[in-house]
This record gives structure tokens, sequence and C-alpha cells, in this order.
């Protein structure tokens, strides 16, 4: 056990909420993104002009150059409002907008989302979309920018299927939700999902990805089929699993990060096995395969690790999954030194307390690292600058300024991340290690 | 209409220009509807996310201007697009002139409670916070949606605050729904610069050239500009993208003021000679060889450097027009029987007037044009295009991804030219490029302004033509967005409403 760091008294900003570029959007942002991520599905934004084409940059682009998909950026359909619209109400502009989008626009799911201006005139939206049931799939998202962040959205999007779409079924053995893990904010999401799929898959455990799944209607209406809902967050996604539980009866159990690296990873199948009583003989086989492999190939990385940043004081500035993981993995297996964790998605007050030993407790470093809640980019700044670090796990938002300010090495691994492609890239699972070492040396390299 | 900076803002492009963003025609049928006052904008009943007066024009560029802070006075997710401030312009090379610079940027973070109670008290403190923490020379103060429906006072605050910070504080009036047009974003915001930035009684400049660079023009671009300016001992001012406060407060001091593109320049230009008496010209601007000469022309005759600039011409055409023979002659040799290359490609305003004449110039064709929108601010150089290159089909539209969809398949260009707002318009048989690069882009390759970069695009689109694997295989290997009636149907603005707006 570590010594868990005292949370430093926080300074009370003297004008509250005005911040220097908080790390996400609005809520209509965040359940825009859920819609996008699941797939065949089509967002249909009730809002200004802008509110979608803009979260092309600040969304999609933002979680390592990602495009926003078939359905997503100037593709989705939207109202468009303006002044007259918001004197004389836009409900007719969605109806027709509605109709037009069935007509022309392929998919399985409509979700409409509105955004601040309707919420701040008063649409009847849910009257409008209930003349639709009948036609297609349609949910509603009742949100609007001023309401939360893109956190916010990814809940209210799980809270409107939840809701509108899903219908109790039969419980299938073995079957498990895959919850928490935030599309584009978290921007390893699609690596992330397919990784614990697929790790779940090898111990006979079948896993409802929801995001990226080939039909993402028929994933949505599977939740309630799931013996347990998964929640790879310490806070974001557990409103959805409570829920299910009120509703469904779903159990849930909250996994504080995707697992990086083998240690956690082997952890993680064996709380599973446990969980879901599994044959533990053949668990254990999987888990010694994996690991020899992961170990064997750990080697490889050796001289380079020992070379390029040998029990580096490290910072990390990130969600609070993606900085849990690296954390441990650094701190468990790497030899890295965790000295300060700044975490960017505003986790709501309740889990704090526990976020914060998620990040001193059972780490083999004799440092344990001081842990900030900070949205504020400035005072983001600030905080590095008060340490010593080697090496700066954050956004890209710290790329110039680790090199320049703190004389450190910087990988981008948290939104937003402009200076690197993440399409299928991540750090989970057994390999994850390995993928976080190939990207730190890669910023490192050339010939010893 | 003249310009009044006693307004807090400037009117619509709908009121000022007649500007339209829903036709598909004639171009010549467009100038002439213009000129008779008949033309008018629809509705569509189908409608794509296409940006607002604030986003993403407004906010990406705002941040980048080096000494200011920008405020964004809305909900947290109005100002996303900002969050790549801390890496714009940074690829650029300090051999390429890159200077030190920090951007800042704050949101208001408008919430639940203060779409209530309001949010006024919420952008003073935002005000301070700026001045306090990066002690900088400007504040931009953006609006938006959220804060003009619950009616925040925004001239109000800025007057109470002013004598309180010394930076001085600029609102710019972008409201998002204040208009179907997004280009009076540039209005909104030059009203702001001429109100509030730009410094009456200072000595004179006469060697200062204003040119308002869109993002869309490269540093590369920036880089050509000057050399030629230079060349003949001129000066650029480029704003508002990457500029300091100064630059801003000179711009009354210049000899002229030069366009890019016109159309985000007009209100800029007309209001700098009305209040300061700097001259300024719409037309050309400096895309291809013959533009270039041109607009070397014109800016010489308001600079006295009419044989300095003679002189360079001939020079740069000697270095530069071999190149362009060659890049002729490969296009000429693609098709058969004399056939041009055809290359469509969607454009604002301004880049029609630019690009269909430089198409000309390196002997490829447009089968029609695309473009933004359109305003009766420059209706003869409009004509004169259509004189020169003959009459087209227009398609007006801002961003409507499906509309582009069609388009680009009912004329089946060689090559479409795209940008990450035209949706599946890319996945196709034949080739795809991309229309242009943006700001920090530093790379020789791509640079379109000026001579050099008349020859480097010129090059550049050769390179569309040579493979066609990439928007073949997506075209092949993924559904459409659209169901197939969508394409066999004629019209591109089938879902256009009858009555104007
Ligand atoms: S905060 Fe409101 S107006 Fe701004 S992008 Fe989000 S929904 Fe649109």
């Amino acid at each position: 056990m570590g010594t868990v760091s005292a949370l430093r008294v926080k300074e009370e900003p003297k004008y509250p909420g005005i911040v220097e570029a908080p790390r996400y959007s609005c809520a209509l942002g965040g359940a825009y993104m859920a819609a996008l991520a699941t797939f065949n599905t089509v967002p249909i934004l009730h809002s200004g002009a802008g509110c979608g084409m803009s979260q092309n940059f600040g969304q999609n682009f933002a979680a390592g150059l990602n495009d926003a998909g078939p359905t997503g950026n100037t593709s989705t359909p939207c109202s468009c409002l303006v002044e007259e619209h918001a004197v004389f109400g836009g409900e007719d502009k969605l109806r027709a907008l509605i109709r037009t989008t069935l007509e022309l626009v392929q998919g399985e799911l409509y979700v409409v989302i509105s955004g601040c201006v309707p919420a701040l005139i008063g649409d009847d939206v849910p009257a409008v979309v209930k003349e639709f049931r009948k036609d297609a799939p349609i949910v509603f998202v009742n949100t609007a920018g001023f309401l939360g962040n893109s956190y916010k959205g990814y809940e209210q999007f799980l809270d409107a299927v939840i809701d509108q779409l899903l219908e109790p079924q039969p419980v299938v053995a073995k079957r498990v939700n895959l919850l928490g893990i935030v599309p584009y904010q978290h921007i390893f999401w699609k690596g992330n999902l397919q990784v614990i799929k697929d790790l779940l898959a090898k111990v006979g455990v079948s896993a409802n990805m929801i995001f990226t799944e080939n039909s993402g209607l028929e994933a949505l209406k599977s939740i309630p089929s799931a013996e347990l809902n998964l929640v790879l967050s310490p806070w974001s996604g557990v409103a959805a699993a409570k829920k299910l539980e009120e509703k469904f009866a779903s159990p849930y159990e909250v996994i504080p990060t995707v697992p990086v690296g083998p240690k956690d990873t082997t952890a993680f199948l064996r709380f599973i096995a446990d969980r879901l009583d599994l044959d533990r003989d053949e668990v254990e086989r999987v888990i010694a395969a994996e690991e020899h492999r992961a170990y064997r190939f750990s080697e490889y990385m050796a001289a380079i690790t020992s070379m390029a940043l040998p029990n580096a004081y490290t910072a990390i500035v990130a969600d609070t999954s993606t900085a849990i993981g690296l954390t441990r993995y650094g701190s468990n297996e790497l030899g890295w030194l965790p000295e300060i964790v700044i975490l960017t998605d505003d986790p709501p007050e309740e889990y704090r307390g526990e976020i914060v030993r998620f990040l001193t407790e059972n780490l083999a470093s004799a440092v344990t690292p001081e842990v900030h809640f900070e949205i504020d980019s400035h005072r983001i700044r600030q905080l590095l600058n008060e340490h010593t670090v080697q090496l700066v796990l954050a956004s890209s938002l710290e790329k110039h300024i680790a090199t320049s300010e703190l004389q450190a090495m910087q990988v981008s691994v948290a939104f937003p991340t402009y200076d690197r492609l993440i399409v299928d890239r991540n750090y989970a699972g057994y390999r994850g290690g390995l993928a976080l070492m190939e990207d730190v040396a890669y910023k490192y390299g050339g010939p010893l | 209409m003249s310009i009044d900076l006693n307004k807090d803002s400037c009117p619509n492009r709908e009121q000022r220009a007649g500007a339209v963003n829903a036709y598909f025609g004639k171009a010549s049928d467009l100038v002439q509807e213009a000129r008779n006052g008949t033309l008018t904008n629809k509705e569509r009943d189908f409608q794509q996310s296409s940006g607002c007066v604030l986003n993403f024009y407004l906010t990406t560029r705002v941040v980048t201007i080096r000494d200011a802070v920008m405020i964004v006075h809305a909900p947290v997710g109005c100002s996303s697009t900002a969050l790549l401030y801390r890496e714009v312009y940074r690829k650029i090379p300090a051999s390429e002139g890159l200077p030190t610079f920090d951007l800042h940027w704050l949101t208001t973070n408008l919430d639940e409670k203060d779409v209530v109670y309001g949010g006024a008290d919420k952008l003073r403190h935002a005000i301070l916070e700026a001045e306090e923490r990066y002690k900088p020379k400007a504040i931009f103060i953006m609006a938006s949606c959220t804060s003009g429906i619950i009616g925040d006072d925004i001239e109000g605050v800025v007057s109470e605050t002013q004598q309180e910070v010394n930076a001085t504080i600029v609102p710019v009036h972008c409201e998002g729904i204040r208009s179907r047009i997004i280009q009076t974003a540039y209005d909104a915001f030059w009203h702001a610069v001429l109100k509030y930035l730009v410094k009456k009684d200072i000595p004179k400049q006469p060697d200062l050239v204003n040119i308002a660079s869109m993002l869309s023009y490269t540093w590369q671009d920036r880089q050509e500009i000057t050399r030629l300016l230079n060349r003949i001992g001129l000066r650029p001012n480029f704003i508002p993208e990457f500029a300091t406060v100064e630059q801003f407060e000179q711009l009354g001091a210049a000899a002229v003021t030069a366009p890019i593109c016109p159309t985000y320049t007009d209100y800029l230009s007309r209001g700098l000679e009305q209040e300061f008496g700097v001259p300024y010209f719409m037309y050309p601007s400096p895309v291809g060889i013959e533009h270039t000469d041109e607009w070397l022309r014109v800016i010489a005759r308001h600079t006295g450097k009419e044989q300095e600039v003679e002189e360079l011409i001939r020079e740069e055409r000697a270095k530069w027009l071999p190149k362009l023979e060659k890049i002729q002659h490969e296009f000429a040799a693609i098709k058969p029987d004399g056939e041009k290359v055809q290359i469509l490609g969607s454009l604002g305003q301004g880049r029609l007037l630019t690009q269909v004449p430089y198409f000309e110039e390196i002997g490829v064709s447009s089968p029609a044009a695309i473009i933004q929108d359109f305003d009766n601010l420059v209706l003869d150089e409009v004509q004169q295009v259509i004189d020169q290159a003959g009459d087209f089909d227009v398609l007006v539209n801002t961003f409507q991804a499906a509309e582009l969809a069609h388009i680009t398949r009912k004329y089946d260009p060689d090559v479409a030219l795209t940008c990450p707002f035209q949706g599946s318009a890319y996945k196709r048989e034949k080739g795809a490029t991309r229309i242009h690069a943006v700001r920090g882009d530093s790379r020789e390759w791509s640079a379109q302004a000026g001579y050099k970069g008349a020859i480097a695009y010129g090059n550049f689109l050769l390179q569309s033509v040579k493979n066609k694997s990439f928007q073949k295989t997506l075209l092949d290997k993924t559904p459409d967005t659209y169901k197939a009636w969508w394409y066999e149907q004629p019209n591109p603005l089938h879902y256009l409403k009858k009555e104007a707006v």
C-alpha cells in the first residue's frame, strides 16, 4: 500500500466557471459523438448550424485526427436554426428535417439531439419526435450545450436509449456490456473496446461494445440481455449502469480503468473469472499464454526502456480512467515515478476521494503522485511548471510546453490530441504496455 | 451602403448585399437576377450542419491573433474548435520566420444558472481574468446564440469594464442565429476591428499593403507575397490570421488594401476607405500568373512603383513561364483529341473569381462551379469571369454534403476538389484531391499564391490524376450515406422550398 497523498487545498478560482480551453465540448457534443460511434445511426441535430460542424475540429479531429464518419460533420442533418426560429419556434423546421432525413439518409436508428437554441426557446421536441415513432426507430436526447460537457452528453445519450428504446430481454449467461468508454473523449476508445472484447472472448465471455459494433441498433437493443454491465471508468457510465440495474435488474461492476499491460490485465481477467464464475483453469491457461508472449516481448524493449527513460519522473494529464491505467502501468511495470497526475474530465465531487485512492494506492514506486482535478489549461500549465518531470503523458496541448518549459519528453495520449492519428491504436490489454513504449520510444528515437 | 461604425455591428449579408446560399442554374442568370434585385434566398427542407456566424471560422481565426485573448461568451461547446490553439502555426520552421508567440482563450462557460440569471457578470469577470493572467493588448469578445437569446448586454459590460483594463476590448457580434449567411461573420469581425482597433491620426506608411489573409492560404503563400512585395520596396500587412494587435492598429496607415479573397475583405476594405482614406481594389487576386501580374500592377499604381513592378514581372515571367508550359503540356496530354481535363471544386465566392481563370491558364476546365454563398458585392467581377471563360452552371450551397455528393456524380469531373466539409463527395471512380491546404502548412508543395504557387498548385493538381485507388476503394467498400434515389433524380436542390425567406 502506498501512502495517500493529501488532496492539495483547492485553490478557489477567483472567477468561478471561467476557463481557458477546457478539454471537452458541450453536452450536445457528447451525445452527438455517442450517436456517431453507434454504427448505422443518423444523428439529427436540432440546433444552430455551427453546433455540429464545429465539433468536427473540437471533438473528432481533436481525438487523434479522426473523421466523424458517414453521418458526421457536414453530413449530419441539422435544422440550422436562425433568429426567426428563435422568435416563432423551430418545430416545423425540425418536423420537415426528420421527414426528409428518413427519406434520404441511410440508417437503422435516428437520434434527434437538441442544442441550446431550442432549449432556450422552448420547442416541444419530444412531441415532434413522437410523430415519427411509427416510421423508424428514433430517439430523442433532451440536451443543450449549457447543461454540461461532453461526458454529460454521453450519459444523456445512454439515458435516452434506455428510456426510449430498450425493452426487457431474457438474460444470456456470460454476456456483458462495456460502458464508461466515452467516444472521442477517450481518444483510444475504438481500440480499447475491441481489445477488451477480444480478451473476454478468449475466456468465453461475449462482450457488447455498443460503439463500433456492426449493427448499432442491434447492439443497443441487446443491452438488457447482459448478465453483467462492466463500467470501465470510476465515474463515466456509472449513471447508466445504475439505471440499467433499476430498470432491468442488471448488476454492474466498476473497473476504474481499461487495464494497461499484463499485470492489470491479468487482474482484470481473474476478477471477471470470479464474478462470472468462469472455468478457472481455462482462464489461467489464457493468462499464462498471454503473459508469456507479453513478457518475452518486453525483453525486446528492455534496452531502450532503460536507456531512454529509466525511473522517469512522470506527469500525466488526462481523463480519469486513462490516467489511472497509465499511472499504474508506468509505476508497476516500467519503473517510472508518477510525480503529478492532473485529471481533466471534471468528475463529480462524490467520486473524487476514490479516484485519488486508485491513483495513489498499490503502486510499486516510492513516489506517489500529487493528484489534481483541474479543467483550466492555464492552471494545468502552472501546475506542471511547479514540478520537475522527464516524461509528460498528456494531451497535445502540452506538446510544446513540455519541450520548451519543462524540458521533458511528451507523448499525446489524451484529449485533445492533434499531433497523431489514432484509429485502432490503443494501450489496452497485454500488448498495450508495449504499444505505449513504442510510442514513447518513437519520441526518443535515434541510435544510442 | 455606407458603413456605420456608431452601430454595434454590421448589417447581415442578406441585407447589405442580397446574399443567398441556395441557387442552382446558369452563372449568367444568377448575375442577372442579382442585378435585377429578383434573387431571393430560400430554405431547405433537408439541411446539414454547415457552420454558423461564430463557428468555425471566427473561433479558429480570432484565437490566432498573437497578443490578444479571445473570450467566447457562450456555453462550453461553442469554442471547442479553438482547442487547436497551442499547436496552430507551430510547425513553421524558425528559418521560415516563425515568431515567438503564446495564444490564449477563455470560455465564460455559460451554464443552466447563467441562462436564467444572465451571463453579464461572468463576462465582466472573464475580461478581468484575461487582463490579469495574460496582459494582452486586446481582448476579443465573441457573442453566441445563447448570449444573444438571453439578452446579455455585452456593450454595457464593455463600456463599464474598459476603464479597468489596459487591453482594448473588442466585442464581436457573431451570434450564430443572426444570419443564414455565415459570411456575415467576416463583416461582424471587421466592423469590430474598424470600430475599436484601427488607429486614427497615425503617420501614413506609404509602403504598407493591407492583405486580409484567409486560413485557406498557407505560410508559403505569405512568403511568396512578401517576397514579391519586398522586391518592389513594399511590405505586406497580413491580418487577421496570426497578426499582432499593432498590425490591426496600423491598417488605416497603409497605402492600399489588396484582396486575396474579395468577399472576405470587402467590409474591411470599404471601411478603411470610408473612415481612413485607404484605397482598395477587389480584383484580381494573386492566383495564377496573369492575375498575379495584374494584382501587383494595381498595387504598384497605388504606391508609385509602376516601373519597378514591370521589371519584376519581366523577371518572374522569364523564370516561371517555362514551368507553366510544362504543366500545360502535361495536362493537354492526359486526354485524347485536345479534350481538356475537367476539375470541379467547391469554392468561396472569392475563389470562383480566382480559380476559374487559373484553370484556364493551366489548360483545364470546370464543368460547373460550386460556391458557398453569392451576393451582389462582386457582380462585375463574376461577369468578367463569365466573359472570359464562357457561361457555366453554378450551385450555391454552404457545405451541404448531400448536394455536393449529388453534383459531383452529376458532372462526373476528372478531378473533384474537396475539403473536410464536403462529406462523401470524395468517394468516386475518378480523381479527388484537396482544394487547398491551410494556414501554418509551410511545405512548398502546399503553395497556391503568386508565381511560385501557380506552379506548385499546377503540379499538385497533376498528381491527382495519377492514382485514384483511395477514393475508389472507399467508394467500393463503404456504404453510401444517401439512398439510391437521390442520385437518380436530377436536382441537387431537390429539397429547396418554393417560398423566399
Ligand atoms: S454550446 Fe450550445 S450553441 Fe454551442 S455548440 Fe453546444 S449546443 Fe451548440
